[in-house]
């Protein structure tokens, strides 16, 4: 660093190449400072909590395909069979399967009538055993009675007169009143049906990932009489892999005239729900490793001819006192130099850019945590970029400078 | 000062073997100013490249100031290169994009003195050579007599036990190198060391001791005149 001030004066006055690549590190460090703010983004709507004993949980889906099918008589006898599995904790049927992106939903309203404030939510179909097999925490109130839960027929809106609603859902309905507060309320739906809240829950997610409302959800006690019968089912901790297929081949061995459709972990469910979002994190990390490396090859390139340009005055350098180290140093310095002005520049981008992408698409703010990270992470490998051609260069002879090329 | 033995250097590639030097001797004291000639590739560029710690060699030795550099590392050398030697090339070797008084700062850095120490020897190197008034210059401003001038101030500037000159006046016509031969002249005449490779005899002739190397030996040795010229202010 002792030759900070000539090696800064001769980039002012040969500058076009270090002006480059400059601009290139700026805008290397504006794209990855956003993609990054992406990728942590997404991470954080992947990890959202949601409200689940997930890791030990696992479902089965059924079609019945017989003439005589009896549909109620085999989703009883299912989870007959299902709750008695050794290892199983409890089973439900339920019509939608939390972030399986497909299910139903309802506009809720906090009062009769049309002026009533509203909100979206998400609608489950379960029986009594739904907190105990979804794993779900109630704040406050009581579970459903068995003698609460009614067959639901399909296309037919027998709406029940209770609900389990989630606290998103209790706190936008009744947005002064704390979540616990909502339970003995009456919500209304379709034509003002009424229906009194049973419980709150503390955390369910929607089945669509993507939903900007995903915490509102509720619980309604009735079951489907459908063909179709999605069964949930949570294990004892750790057993879930070993009982899972148990459960599946005791399922497909009773002869009731359907079949077993799919099954897989709730793990897997979340997984494939957030493909998308994993791939584009992959992308974007491709994106982000591709223009270091283009970033570090036009440094190379860029240190890699100006070390070929000056090979007689690197072996002046030489002779006048230089050692290797004083070289390498030299070139050290001098790529510091270019690449702190691009990413002092790339910082302002970043900035900018995010200012950009929150008022086009809401996307969350930068963390300026990341600014620092990045400088560092340029920093470094515009040294580890610099590092070859300086140690090449450091060993150019002192005696190129009597040659006359 | 400056001593060589029968210092011996062979090139070689995969096929040829070529014998730059062969039983290389000279002794070179203190206030000399000797002229080195010779044919193109009679060794004296080689010699010159052994003398100011360039290259290595083979065979022989070669004492500077009483230490053998025979055995010395790298680092050693240069820092040898840097405080007895002051370097002075045909083609100048200026860097282009460093003013006048940055040129001259250059071996100084190396050495790590201080600001203060540096710009004094700077400020005076330049005097000396008659460009202080153009230290913010850079070297593309000046005649090609002005950029040696420059060369030999920042050959100067390091206070060197002496000053090895390669071709000092080759790039240059024949009133500025009558120039810089003055100025190199003054220099001596002052107590500096100089050693001069040239193929320019009437050049030589200026030198107080005249070498003649052909085929990589002395082969000729003779006095020339004492130019006991007072320095120029």
């Amino acid at each position: 660093m002792n030759h900070i001030g000539p090696i800064f004066r001769a980039l002012l006055r040969n500058k076009v190449g270090a002006v480059l690549i400059a601009l290139q590190v700026a805008v290397t460090m504006t794209i990855i400072v956003n993609a990054i703010h992406l990728i942590t983004s997404r991470d954080d709507l992947m990890s959202r909590d949601s409200g689940l004993d997930e890791s030990n949980q696992f479902y089965i889906t059924t079609i019945g395909y017989d003439q005589n099918y009896d549909a109620r008589y085999v989703t009883d006898s299912d989870l007959d069979l299902l709750r008695n599995v050794p290892g199983v904790v409890d089973a439900i049927q339920i019509n939608a399967l939390p972030m399986s992106n497909s299910g139903s939903s309802r506009t809720i309203k906090n009062a009769a009538g049309e002026d009533a404030g509203d909100a979206g939510a998400a609608v489950y179909y379960v029986d009594d055993h739904a907190v105990n097999a979804m794993g779900i925490e109630l704040l406050a109130g009581e579970n459903f009675k068995p003698t609460d839960i009614t067959w639901r027929e399909m296309n037919k809106g027998d709406w029940p007169q209770t609900v389990m609603i989630t606290a998103t859902l209790a706190t936008s309905l009744f947005p002064d009143l704390e979540p616990q507060q909502a339970v003995g309320r009456t919500l209304y739906t379709g034509d003002d049906e009424p229906m009194t809240v049973v419980a709150v829950i503390k955390q369910l997610h929607a089945p669509w990932v993507g939903w900007g409302n995903i915490e509102h959800a509720m619980l309604v006690p009735q079951k489907s009489d459908s063909v179709y019968a999605h069964y949930l089912v949570r294990t004892s901790p750790g057993s879930r892999d070993a009982v899972m297929p148990q459960a599946v081949a005791q399922m497909e061995q009773r002869d009731v005239g359907r079949m077993v459709l799919e099954h897989d972990t709730v793990n897997q469910l979340r997984s494939d729900s957030y493909r998308n979002d994993t791939a584009l994190q992959s992308i974007l990390w491709v994106i982000i490793v591709t223009l270091m490396i283009i970033t570090a090859l036009g440094i190379v390139g860029l240190i890699s001819f100006t070390i070929n340009r000056r090979r007689r005055q690197i072996g002046t350098r030489r002779a006048l006192g230089a050692s290797r180290g004083d070289i390498i140093s030299y070139f050290l310095t001098e790529n510091v130099l270019i690449t702190f002005t691009g990413v002092v520049i790339g910082c302002a981008g970043s900035v900018a850019l995010n200012m950009w992408l929150v008022s086009t698409f809401d996307l969350p703010r930068l963390n300026l945590i990341y600014l620092p990270i990045a400088m560092l992470a340029l920093l470094a490998v515009g040294l580890l970029a610099v590092y070859g051609p300086a140690l090449r260069a450091a060993h150019i002879s002192p005696a190129t400078a009597t040659r006359n090329i | 000062m400056l001593t060589m033995n029968n210092v011996s250097k062979v090139f070689r590639t995969d096929t040829i073997e070529t014998t730059a030097l062969q039983s290389f001797s000279l002794q070179v004291n203190e206030g000399d100013f000797v002229a080195v000639t010779g044919p193109s590739g009679s060794g004296k560029t080689t010699f010159l490249n052994i003398a100011g710690l360039l290259e290595s060699f083979e065979d022989g030795d070669y004492l500077l100031d009483g230490q053998s550099v025979k055995h010395l590392t790298d680092k050693q050398l240069s820092r040898l290169r840097n405080e007895k030697i002051g370097f002075i090339f045909q083609s100048f070797n200026l860097i282009p994009d460093l003013n006048l008084f940055d040129n001259v700062d250059v071996p100084l850095r190396y050495r790590k003195l201080s600001k203060a120490e540096r710009k004094q020897r700077i400020e005076h190197s330049l005097e000396i050579v008659g460009l202080a008034n153009r230290m913010q210059h850079l070297p593309s401003q000046l005649s090609g007599g002005q950029q040696q001038r420059v060369a030999i101030a920042r050959a100067l500037a390091g206070d060197p036990l002496f000053l090895l000159a390669d071709e000092p006046t080759g790039n240059l016509d024949s009133k500025m190198a009558d120039s810089v031969m003055s100025l190199l002249e003054d220099i001596n005449a002052n107590g500096t060391t100089i050693v001069m490779v040239t193929h320019d005899h009437a050049q030589a002739e200026r030198a107080q001791r005249h070498i003649q190397v052909l085929d990589g030996k002395v082969t000729e040795q003779h006095n020339g005149p004492v130019t006991a010229v007072p320095l120029r202010a």
